[in-house]
């Protein structure tokens, strides 16, 4: 853990170079530039926006676009960063195969990448909450805190994920897959209240309802996203309780998958 | 102590393609129950390979093909980890492996130096204090700001020595990247690297096909052979024991007994008329040799058959290199215009006075026309391949020298010119006029 604190210091220069070039080349020939960072996240949000109008889900006194979008906010950094993540050590293949420097370095970068591509987000989610006339609180503070939470969870993953990815390019295909289905069983579509109205309230699981919400909660990105909402749209700091499960599970994971892409690094250059 | 230290290295790779998960499962599920995993072939591509380098040594690493060479520098670039030993490396290294690795199509020149600085790991202020240098070293002014995409080949690689060799390290690691740009930037390409060498002390490690190089830069060499470290001791030495090996190595896949003239890389031109049987080289006592020493006296035996009436025949010899580049010709001329042979086996016989050539490989060719109009019977190139060996006292190796050693004399070295100044003017002069050619 402080060895990833470490690397991602003295290897800023590095990092920031490599994020650069990454959406330098990205973008270097598309008319629309920067702009196609946020299109993802605005055209999901006119899609569920759309759906929503067919299905009712509740979604208290915050009007349902904004909710979602700053649902998606956290969403999309969280799996464009995972999947990213996942696939930098194999796309930079002719650079491991060449110099070395710590591996970390390439889902670091993928992270900083998207890091920047959320930055644009915001200044559309900021558009949405002078539409709404909704002003930020003091909790907005909290938001540098979620959004480093979100990259260790998605590092959890792009660490395992990447070292298994350079022997079996099977990850790289199974892991959108699994995403997409994830973002089900995260509060992006719905609120988190609406889980816990229906588990914790309603008891719609009898007696294990509380288990259940536990289960759920250990995904982080529940956490993540509703406390992204709640310090943003509600003013209100994040709730722990739903916090937690996700939080022990990702510390639990991390020190693992880290010391399985350390193990795996030297191998990398053999086999990619 | 030493910079660097390769403690008894072996890396192993397992041969063929890489196991699917089904067979990675299947294999830790035996090796759970503890039976016999299936496993795969494996290949040392290093084998116990020991040696240790000081600060400011200037190693080179040869060897043949497959040799070990990168693998080796990749381990000391820490790219790769060894099967077995290890690697001690005190002090930072410049991996030079194969330059531009990071050089990207997308970017411009200037952004490609940043990003290939940062990925080297030089600091960006520094980059920034030497990019004009970097810039001007690669002849790429007019062009730094265009995408390298458009670049040609050869301003690539320009701007990857430039960016590589900027680096600021202990220990420089060259893999074959000397080959760069065309004749002048290779001159100055070369030059940076005896700047790096011999002014800032650094310690270098070079790998390269081009022995010469290797002889000239390096104080050290190492010989490399299928994994095992062969030998490992002076530069000049051990290049002349890798020329000798290769030497043989050629001789011993072109010259094979089942085919009395083979022909490995050579024209062969003949409608059977004529048929050579062998060739033989023989010294002054009429022994059989392979092998000549420089200046000796020696004869050529070919042995051959013709199936038609040769009339007036010409015998052609001739010697080349084993890469066919012409060296030298006698033809027998007006000799044996009185001559007419009936088909048969015969023997001809030509003695070649104080064979000129360096020490090195060399292989022979032999044309034999017939009649008035000199058509050619038989031809044909590498017939015959031999070695010659230095004369104690003459190290001089064939290409780094020329081929030809010159059979002069000097009378004196200590006269004393009649007009010392003309004399001197116009020597000058004329070294001027032979430069400027």
């Amino acid at each position: 853990m402080l060895n990833i604190a470490k690397n991602l210091y003295s290897y800023r220069e590095l990092i920031a170079a490599l994020a650069w070039k990454n959406i330098a080349i990205r973008y270097k020939q598309a008319y629309l530039g920067l702009a196609w960072a946020v299109i993802k996240p605005v055209t999901l949000m006119l899609i569920f926006t759309l759906v929503r109008s067919f299905v009712g889900i509740e979604t208290g006194d915050v009007p349902y676009p904004i909710l979602t979008f700053a649902a998606l906010m956290p969403w999309v950094f969280f799996q464009e960063s995972a999947s990213e993540g996942v696939a930098s050590v194999t796309s930079n293949a002719p650079l491991i195969r060449k110099i070395y420097f710590p591996r970390e370095v390439f889902p670091l970068t993928a992270m900083v990448t998207k890091l920047v591509e959320l930055t644009i987000s915001f200044f559309i989610l900021a558009g949405l909450m002078i539409y709404y006339h909704m002003a930020p609180t003091i909790q907005v503070l909290w938001i540098p805190v979620i959004i480093l939470y979100t990259m260790i969870v998605a590092l959890t993953i792009s660490f395992f994920g990447a070292a298994i990815n350079v022997y079996y390019r099977d990850m790289s295909a199974a892991l959108p897959v699994v995403l997409s289905l994830a973002m089900y069983a995260s509060p992006v579509m719905y609120p988190l209240s609406l889980v816990q109205n229906k588990l914790l309230v309603e008891h719609a699981g009898g007696e294990w309802s509380e288990t259940l919400y536990k289960i759920y909660t250990l995904n982080p990105l529940a956490g993540i996203i509703d406390s992204f909402q709640r310090v943003l749209l509600k003013g209100v700091p994040p709730d722990f309780a739903s916090m937690w499960p996700g939080v022990t599970l990702t510390l639990l994971i991390l020190p693992m998958s880290y010391w399985y892409f350390k193990k795996a690094e030297y191998y990398f250059a053999d086999v990619i | 102590m030493a910079i660097i230290e390769v403690n008894h290295v072996t890396k192993e790779y397992r041969l063929g393609n890489l196991t699917s998960l089904m067979e990675t499962t299947t294999n830790m599920l035996k090796r759970l129950s503890r039976r016999q995993p299936v496993s795969r072939e494996r290949f040392k591509a290093l084998d116990d390979v020991d040696f240790k380098i000081e600060k400011g040594e200037v190693v080179g690493i040869i060897g043949s093909n497959g040799a070990g060479k990168s693998t080796l520098l990749k381990h000391l670039a820490s790219i790769t980890k060894p099967t077995r030993g290890e690697i001690i490396v005190r002090g930072s290294v410049a991996p030079l492996i194969e330059v531009g690795a990071g050089v990207n199509p997308e970017l411009t020149g200037r952004e490609n130096i940043y990003l290939n600085g940062a990925i080297l790991g030089i600091p960006k202020k520094i980059i920034h204090q030497k990019i004009d240098d970097i810039i001007s070293f690669a002849e790429l002014e007019q062009f730094i700001d265009t995408p390298v995409k458009r670049y040609s080949s050869g301003m690539t690689v320009r701007l990857g020595f430039a960016i590589a060799t900027s680096i600021d390290a202990d220990i420089l690691i060259v893999d074959e990247v000397l080959a760069v740009g065309d004749l002048a930037f290779q001159r100055k390409c070369f030059d940076r690297m005896e700047h790096i060498i011999k002014r800032q002390g650094k310690t270098v490690l070079l790998v390269s096909h081009n022995i010469r190089q290797v002889e000239r830069i390096c104080t050290r060499v190492i010989l490399l052979d299928a994994g095992k470290l062969l030998v490992d001791g002076e530069s000049s030495y051990v290049t002349n024991l890798f020329y000798e090996r290769s030497d043989e190595k050629i001789k011993s896949t072109a010259n094979r007994p089942s085919s009395p003239h083979s022909n490995g890389n050579g024209r062969l031109e003949s409608l059977g008329e004529v048929e050579l049987l062998g060739i033989e080289l023989e010294d002054e006592l009429g022994r059989v040799t392979q092998k000549i020493k420089q200046y000796e006296n020696i004869d050529v035996v070919i042995r051959y058959k013709t199936n038609i009436d040769l009339i007036k025949p010409t015998f052609g010899i001739g010697v080349h290199t084993t890469d066919i580049l012409y060296l030298a010709t006698h033809n027998s001329g007006e000799q044996f215009r009185q001559t007419k042979l009936v088909p048969g086996i015969y023997e001809a016989r030509c003695r070649i006075n104080r064979f000129p050539f360096l020490a090195g490989s060399y292989s022979l060719r032999i044309g034999i026309t017939s009649g008035e109009l000199y058509r050619a019977v038989f031809y044909a190139e590498s017939v015959h391949h031999f070695q010659v060996e230095a004369v104690a006292g003459l190290r001089s190796m064939a290409g780094s020298e020329g081929f030809v050693c010159l059979d002069a004399e000097w009378q004196d070295i200590s006269i004393k010119p009649a007009q010392p100044q003309s004399d001197a003017v116009w020597s000058q002069s004329n070294v001027q006029a032979v430069h400027s050619v």
